[in-house]
């Protein structure tokens, strides 16, 4: 059960990540109640819905933290479905976290140093850390790519909340995952920070990263993604194009709601 | 080079310029100097009771570097961390009275069934977190404990008396587990072995991951990390340099008791290691040292010297809660600061 096998049928050439008939329930609660959808190598995918549309736990079951009651997630050819988290990297795929989830104890080069670590596989465990070349060179190009150069040495609790959730996802990234799953990047960010990270995104896909993304902010959503997935109660309500999704009567009332009655 | 734990380089090569640059390597090398020094003072005036003294601190802080592993860099708190020292104390002591009278063999043995254990115990252990695992730890060392207390194979509450002191055979010479001033050396320079043992993994990506399951455990799996592997390779470690250090145990006094493995000589490393600064390693051999001769020196005038440990405790946690070494850093790095 916990064996990666490949699966070669049913799953198109393009689509790096196939979620199928995924539940999950919490005692009487389903809380996601079979959620199909793929998502296509390369592009940005995005899942949006309402507050307690089960979008987190979507994110957590694809992302090993929750284990499914039922269904499956192929990801690149391999069966991922209840795979424990510390499965996912070496299979491809990384996540960040909505509320910040770092080492804050930790100087930032470190948080980067322990992610980059994964690169080296398992070599230089019992050498000093310096020795860890792939890693530290890894280090290197995220701090550069995050500008986070000057605060290398400082602490990841005493960064600012930008450069804090700049550090999240540059943490997700450091072990080159094939696809990222970010859930809710711009959380408590301001506008302009917003955009920037917006910008960063697109830049990511740009460089063939498939990006799952999870978010609040439908601008943005709209403005960045593929491919929109919208959820509602726990069910998938609609998917599409950005231009589909927003045409779409059940999304409009079931999410939009106001804003596009007003 | 590249190397993580270096600051900007100081110019001055003076010993406060070392200092600053690596107050806790310097306080190690520190520690151990002390150490030589006590022993040429003390073998100069010709002593035995405080080269026992100072040995029977050095095995406990052996003891304590253990639960410094587990507490201080891992996150866990072992409260019945004696269950390895006591079983290295029997082990040794069964080898070297019913087996052959040898240091090598005892120390062979301890390891090898101390990385047993551990793995067994470990393996139950490391499934709880937070207070549960101080609460399973505790209750195994209570239920070996009571069982070794109740067995009359091992002595039950007396214990196994009588063991031969071993002549520790180096070669070329050998040294006499009975000399006071060879067998403090020779236990100095194992227990600085350890210490160094320990030291050096914690530099290395395995130390560091250590940190990074004590700091946020819950992120270290989305990094690709199993976070109990490494917690158990922690556990079995810790459990061989307690027991090595609780081997060498009867070779100083000649006997081992189960009150080795009570909760009184797990709490006594707690508190050596938070009074001595927690996480730093060098922290768990000064603070048994300071508070091992403490305890001795007042229970000569007062059976109610653990009253008088209880304050201390109580004092540095409250008013140097990073410990003695902990002070100390801080205060080299706020002179760093307003040098010129």
């Amino acid at each position: 059960m916990s064996a990666i096998h490949q699966v070669p049928t049913s799953v198109p050439a393009d689509a790096i990540l196939s979620v199928s008939d995924i539940t999950v329930r919490f005692g009487s609660l389903v809380a996601v109640d079979g959620v199909s959808f793929q998502a296509q190598r390369g592009h940005i995918t995005s899942v949006i819905g309402p507050n307690g549309a089960g979008k987190s736990t979507l994110f957590n079951l694809i992302s090993g933290a929750i284990e499914p009651s039922a269904g499956r997630v192929i990801f690149d050819g391999q069966d991922l479905t209840g795979l424990p988290p510390n499965r996912m990297l070496a299979a491809g795929l990384a996540r960040s976290f909505q509320i910040t989830n770092l080492f804050f104890e930790l100087p930032v080069r470190e948080n980067l140093r322990l992610a980059a670590q994964f690169l080296e596989h398992g070599r230089g465990l019992l050498r000093p850390v310096g020795s860890s070349r792939v890693a530290l060179q890894r280090v290197d190009e995220l701090v550069e790519r995050f500008r986070l150069e000057h605060k290398l040495n400082e602490l990841a609790g005493f960064l600012s909340h930008g450069e804090q959730r700049r550090l999240e996802i540059a943490v997700a990234l450091a072990a080159r995952p094939r696809m990222l799953l970010l859930d809710e990047p711009t959380q408590g960010m301001s506008h302009a920070d917003t955009q920037e990270t917006g910008e960063m995104i697109r830049g990511l896909a740009a460089e063939s990263l498939s990006i799952l993304l999870v978010e609040h902010d439908v601008d943005l959503v709209m403005s960045l993604s593929d491919h929109v997935v919208v959820m509602h109660q726990g069910g998938k309500l609609a998917e599409g194009t950005p231009q589909q999704v927003r045409g779409n009567p059940a999304v409009q009332s079931a999410y939009f709601g106001d804003a596009f009655h007003a | 080079m590249r190397d993580m734990t270096v600051d900007p380089v100081l110019p001055s090569t003076s010993v406060t310029a070392r200092l600053q640059r690596h107050p806790i390597r310097a306080l190690a090398w520190l520690f151990f100097a002390l150490a030589l020094l006590f022993a040429l003072v003390a073998g100069l005036k010709g002593d035995v009771f405080f080269f026992r003294l100072a040995t029977e601190a050095l095995i406990f802080g052996g003891l304590s570097l253990s639960v410094d592993l587990l507490l201080g860099r891992t996150g866990l708190l072992p409260l019945g961390q004696a269950l390895f020292f006591g079983f290295g104390a029997y082990v040794s002591a069964l080898v070297l009275k019913h087996g052959l009278p040898s240091f090598w063999l005892a120390m062979a043995v301890v390891l090898v069934t101390t990385t047993l254990v551990g793995l067994l115990a470990g393996v139950i252990a490391i499934r709880a977190k937070g207070v549960y695992f101080a609460l399973i730890s505790f209750g195994l060392a209570q239920v070996v404990s009571k069982a070794v207390f109740n067995t009359r194979e091992l002595g039950a509450s007396d214990g196994i008396i009588g063991v031969p002191v071993p002549q520790i055979s180096f070669g070329l010479f050998s040294v006499d587990a009975a000399s006071p001033a060879g067998f403090f050396l020779l236990v100095l320079i194992f227990i600085g072995i350890l210490y160094g043992l320990l030291a050096y993994l914690m530099e290395t990506p395995f130390g560091h991951q250590l940190a990074a399951i004590r700091t946020n455990e819950h992120r270290v799996p989305f990094l690709g990390v199993d976070p109990w592997r490494y917690k158990l390779v922690a556990f079995v470690l810790a459990a061989n340099v307690a027991g090595l250090s609780g081997a060498l145990y009867p070779m100083l006094r000649g006997f081992v008791s189960p009150e080795l493995m009570f909760f009184q000589v797990s709490g006594n490393a707690i508190i050596n290691v938070i009074v001595g600064g927690t996480g730093t390693l060098i922290g768990a051999l000064y603070g048994s040292a300071v508070l091992t001769v403490l305890r001795s020196v007042i229970g000569t005038f007062t059976a109610h010297h653990q009253l008088v440990i209880g304050v201390i405790f109580m004092i540095s946690v409250i008013f140097f809660p990073r410990g003695m070494i902990g002070y100390v850093v801080a205060a080299l790095e706020r002179r760093k600061e307003t040098a010129p």
